[in-house]
Formats: C-alpha cells, structure tokens, sequence
C-alpha cells in the first residue's frame, strides 16, 4: 500500500495563491484528517493531487510514482478516488448505474470485445451488477437502485457518490466534506464506514469543516487557513494548538 | 402488396440510409460531443467508394470497405484538433470540416466530377444490403450501450468531471466515438454511392446537417431506437401528405422547435421514461401495500 506525499505545493490563480507551500503526508490504513475554514484551499487541494488543477509548484508523489503533472483519469488508475463537496452524480441515470461506472478502473474487457459485443464482454458486465447490489446493500440502499440518482434525497446522494468511488477499489480515498448538512446519527454511521476502509488498510483523507466530528475519527489532523498548513498533528494537540483556536475563532 | 412495394420500395431505401446517417450522428453525440461532421463523412466514404470502382475499377463490396476504412480514418484524424473544443465550438468546427468537404467536392473536378456530379455510377445496392447495414450497425451500437465502453460514454456524457476521476479517459472514447461515426457514414455514404447514378458534393451539405440532426433530437438522443423512429416520422410524414412535401424544409422546422421545446428528451427516450416511472411507482405502492 503507498502513502501519498505532498511537497512543497502551491498553487496561484492569477495573482491569488490558493494553496501556498503545502506539504503533508496521507499514509495507507489511517484515517487523515484536513480542517480548515471556508476558502482556506481544501477542495483546491484535492483538485491538486486528483490532476484536475495542474500545481504551480512543488511535488505530488503517490507511492513510488510521480503523480504531480499526471492527468485526472490517470491519477484515478493510480488507485486514487474522490468524492466531490458539491454532490456530483450523474443525474439521468439510475442508482445502480452511477454505481457500476465506478468500476470502470478495474474491468477486464477490451475495447473491441465491448463494441462486438462478445460474450466475455457481457458476462463481466452482470458480473459487476452482482458486485454493484452488494454494495448498495451494505449502504442500505437497496431499494433505490432502479430510481433516477439526480431525485433521491441529499444524504442518499451522498451515499452513492461514496459507493462510487468504492467500486474503484481505490488505495487512497479523498473525501471532500463527506457528512455536509447530515445530522449527527447519520455522520457517525459514515464515520464508522471511513474507519472500516482505513482499517482494511485503504488511505483516507477526510476534509471536514465539523472539528469535533474530525477529532473524533481521525488518526492526525492537519489545519490549513489561507492556503497555509498552520498546524498538524493528532487530534488532542490540534484543538488545544491556539493558532488553530485563532483561526476559527477569528474568521 | 408487391404495388405497394415498388411503390414504397425507393422509400424505404431513403428510411434506411437515413436511419444510418442517423445513428452515425447519435454515436456521437451519446459520447457528449456536440458534432455535426457525419455530412462530410459520409460523403467521404461515398466519393472513395465511387471513385474506386468508376475510375480503378474495384469490386464495389471493396470500395463500399474502402470508404467505410477512410471515414473511420478521418473521423479519429478529426478527432485530435476537436479534443480541446466543447459544445457549441466542436459544432462550429465540425460545420467547417463540412463546408471544406463540400468545397474539395466541387474544386477537383477531375477527380469527383465537380458540381456537374460524378456520373455513371453503376446501380449495385438494394435494399437487402442497406438493410444488412442497418442491421450490424445496430448490433454494435446495442452492444456498445450493454458493456463497458457505453457505460463510459454515458458517463462523458453527463460529467467529464466524473469520467475522468474514475478513470475514463475523455479524449480516448470522443476519438472513438468519432471513429465510429466516421465508420457508420462512410459504410452508408458507400451503400448510398451505389443506388444513385450520380453523386453531387451538395447532397452531403447543409441539408444532411440539419436532417441527421433533426432525426436525433426528434427520436432521441439515449435509446438506439430514438434516431431510427426519428427518421422514420420525418421521412413518412411528407409521404402521407403531398402538400406537406413542398414545405419539407419548413415542417421539419416547426417539428423541431416543438420538440424541443415540449419534449426535449424526444420521442422515444421520453415514451422509455415514462414507462420505467410507472413501473417504478408500481413497484413503490406494491411495497407500501405489504
Ligand atoms: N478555479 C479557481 N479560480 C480562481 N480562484 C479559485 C479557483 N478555485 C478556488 N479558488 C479560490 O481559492 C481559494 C480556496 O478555495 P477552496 O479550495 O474552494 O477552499 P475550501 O475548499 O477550503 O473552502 C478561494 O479563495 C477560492 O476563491
Ligand atoms: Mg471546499
């Protein structure tokens, strides 16, 4: 299993540096944690490492590879997964549907065998609908398979998204504000998910605005607050570090 | 009904092809390109076709291969500058991609016949082998949608953003799903080559633009049924009603301008729709009854 290991990473629109200097560390079986205030630079962080933003400087390093300049769907090959902070589902499509694209990453079937159609082609796809109903199961949303993914209610959406990016059978996932707008009995049974994942050995870096829900769950903490990493360690040390109070408290 | 075959027979052959220009059209825009380049491919693969065999003499199932080869070429070599354009700038680029076709048509003329047409083309093609086409054609698209690479377009379709961070590859599938365009036209602009007698650079311009289009969106952009019944209705409409067929241009427009504005999944994706709503609610209040 690797450890994704950030360096020195900046990253500038225009003049504006939204990440400056960032360096962190998110090893596999443990769950990291990344906190910090509205427009701190968290999402712009997880488009750095995802390739969805190229960085302007510093190094992303995902086990033994390079990852830094690497487009999106490669870094997602590498094993990386992410969820997205604004819910994004593909709307037309049914539950189970929006389940089985997740995985696309590991499936056998060549291109031509998928256009003729062959039978190896098709056997595989059945195969990955067993494998999407056992996944839905374990989230509880059987029932919803068949419905339109973009009508069900947010906490579900949610879930599907998280499935999702399970069926990639990722190394490392990246969860942007997972447990956004749940209620606590909600966000506690994800957590309990998160730390299932971590303890199977998978990376997870957890960004959260809810400090006490990340203090609860994480391994180790890191504070970003003007795209600055102002402090970093386990959760006791955080919420007494009093740069990270003066963050929170002050914006 | 043999009467009502000869009668019918020349346009049945049009439903056929045009349901062929049809899902060359919906190919790709099931993989979320917003291309209108199925015109100029498929007069590509209906000059390469007609030229093999008038002027070099090849067997014409060899040519009709031949032309189905270059449109799939053309369609991946076009594919490369296309990668950085989105919606509306692929539209407009592959509209020029057509006007260029159109204009090499009509400027070699020793070589295509120019706006006098391509003459004396030998009549080699019925409807048995529109037909087998129309049939493959199917068969793959069908089979694309049930496996792996459908499910990657469908997912470009919705969000690249998602695609890719699961490791679709965007530029991969838009290329070969404009190869597969490419392939369809050049098959069906070779069969067309066949049963016309003469080809004019024309007939693949602006006006096949618009009906390839006007088939998808009428019939459907998601099912491989939408662009067939598509097709179908705006070639039998004019049929049934001669009047209609003097104002071809314009009813194709009101169809147009209504379907999208009350039914934009068009005809046959929003009958699927409400079939599987229904059946879902079904299942719904049978659950809540146990
Ligand atoms: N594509 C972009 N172009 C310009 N500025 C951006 C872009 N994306 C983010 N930013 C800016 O970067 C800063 C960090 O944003 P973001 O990473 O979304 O913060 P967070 O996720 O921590 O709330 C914000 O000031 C935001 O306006
Ligand atoms: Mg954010």
């Amino acid at each position: 299993m690797s450890a994704l290991v950030i360096k020195g990473v900046s990253k500038h629109f225009g003049g504006v540096a939204a990440v400056s200097d960032v360096n962190m560390e998110v090893p596999p079986g443990k769950v990291t944690g990344l906190i910090g205030p509205n427009g701190a630079g968290k999402t712009t962080l997880i488009n750095l490492i995802t390739g969805v933003l190229t960085v302007s400087e510093g190094s992303i390093h995902f086990g033994a590879q390079d990852i830094t300049e690497v487009p999106a769907y490669k870094v997602a090959r590498a094993g990386i997964s992410r969820t997205f902070q604004n819910i994004r589902l593909l709307a037309e499509a049914s539950v189970i549907d929006n389940v089985m694209i997740g995985f696309y990453r590991n499936e056998k079937t060549t291109t031509p065998a998928s256009l003729l159609g062959l039978h190896s082609a098709r056997r595989e796809t059945a195969a990955l609908r067993d494998r999407a109903n056992k996944l839905l199961e374990r989230f509880g949303m059987s029932k919803f398979a068949d419905q339109e993914a973009g009508g069900l209610a947010y906490g579900h959406q949610r879930r599907v998204e998280m499935m999702r990016a399970l069926a990639s059978d990722p190394a490392l996932i990246l969860l942007d504000e997972p447990v956004a707008g749940m209620n606590d009995v909600e966000a506690g049974e994800l957590g309990e998910i998160f730390r299932g994942l971590a303890r199977n050995g998978m990376g997870v870096l957890l960004i959260e605005h809810n400090v006490r829900f990340v203090t609860t769950l994480c391994d180790f903490v890191y504070v970003l607050d003007s795209g600055r990493m102002i402090a970093s360690g386990s959760p006791e040390q955080i919420v007494n570090d009093p740069a990270v109070i003066t963050a929170y408290l002050g914006s | 009904m043999s009467d009502f075959f000869t009668v019918y027979h020349h346009l049945f052959n049009t439903f056929l092809l045009g349901s062929g220009y049809a899902l060359s059209q919906w190919v790709v825009m099931r993989a979320g390109v917003f291309s209108v380049a199925t015109a100029g491919l498929a007069s590509i693969g209906a000059y390469c076709a007609a030229i093999l065999t008038t002027k070099l003499g090849w067997p014409h199932p060899l040519s009709i291969l031949a032309g189905t080869l270059l449109g799939t070429l053309t369609g991946l070599l076009l594919s490369v500058p296309l990668a950085r354009l989105r919606g509306v700038f692929q539209a407009i680029a592959t509209l020029a991609f057509v006007q260029i076709v159109v204009a090499v048509g009509l400027f070699s003329d020793s070589l295509t016949g120019g706006a006098i047409g391509l003459n004396a083309i030998p009549i080699l093609v019925g409807t048995k082998e529109n037909l087998l086409a129309l049939l493959c054609t199917i068969y793959v698209l069908l089979a694309i949608g049930a496996t792996r690479v459908g499910r990657a377009f469908e997912a470009i379709r919705q969000d690249e953003a998602v695609a890719s961070s699961l490791g679709v590859s965007v530029t991969f599938h838009q290329s070969l799903a404009f190869g597969l365009s490419g392939a369809i036209a050049g098959l069906f602009g070779g069969l067309e080559a066949f049963q016309t007698f003469t080809l004019f650079p024309n007939t693949y311009g602006f006006g096949l633009i618009v009906a390839a289009l006007s088939y998808v969106v009428l019939g459907g952009r998601r099912s491989v049924a939408g662009p067939i019944v598509g097709t179908a209705i705006l070639l039998i409409l004019p049929e049934v009603s001669r009047p209609l067929a003097d104002y071809r241009n314009a009813l194709y427009g009101v169809i147009m301008m209504l379907v999208i504005a009350f039914m934009p999944r068009g005809i046959v994706d929003t009958g699927l729709l409400y079939l599987r709503r229904r059946r879902l609610a079904a299942k719904a209040a049978a659950e809540s009854r146990q």
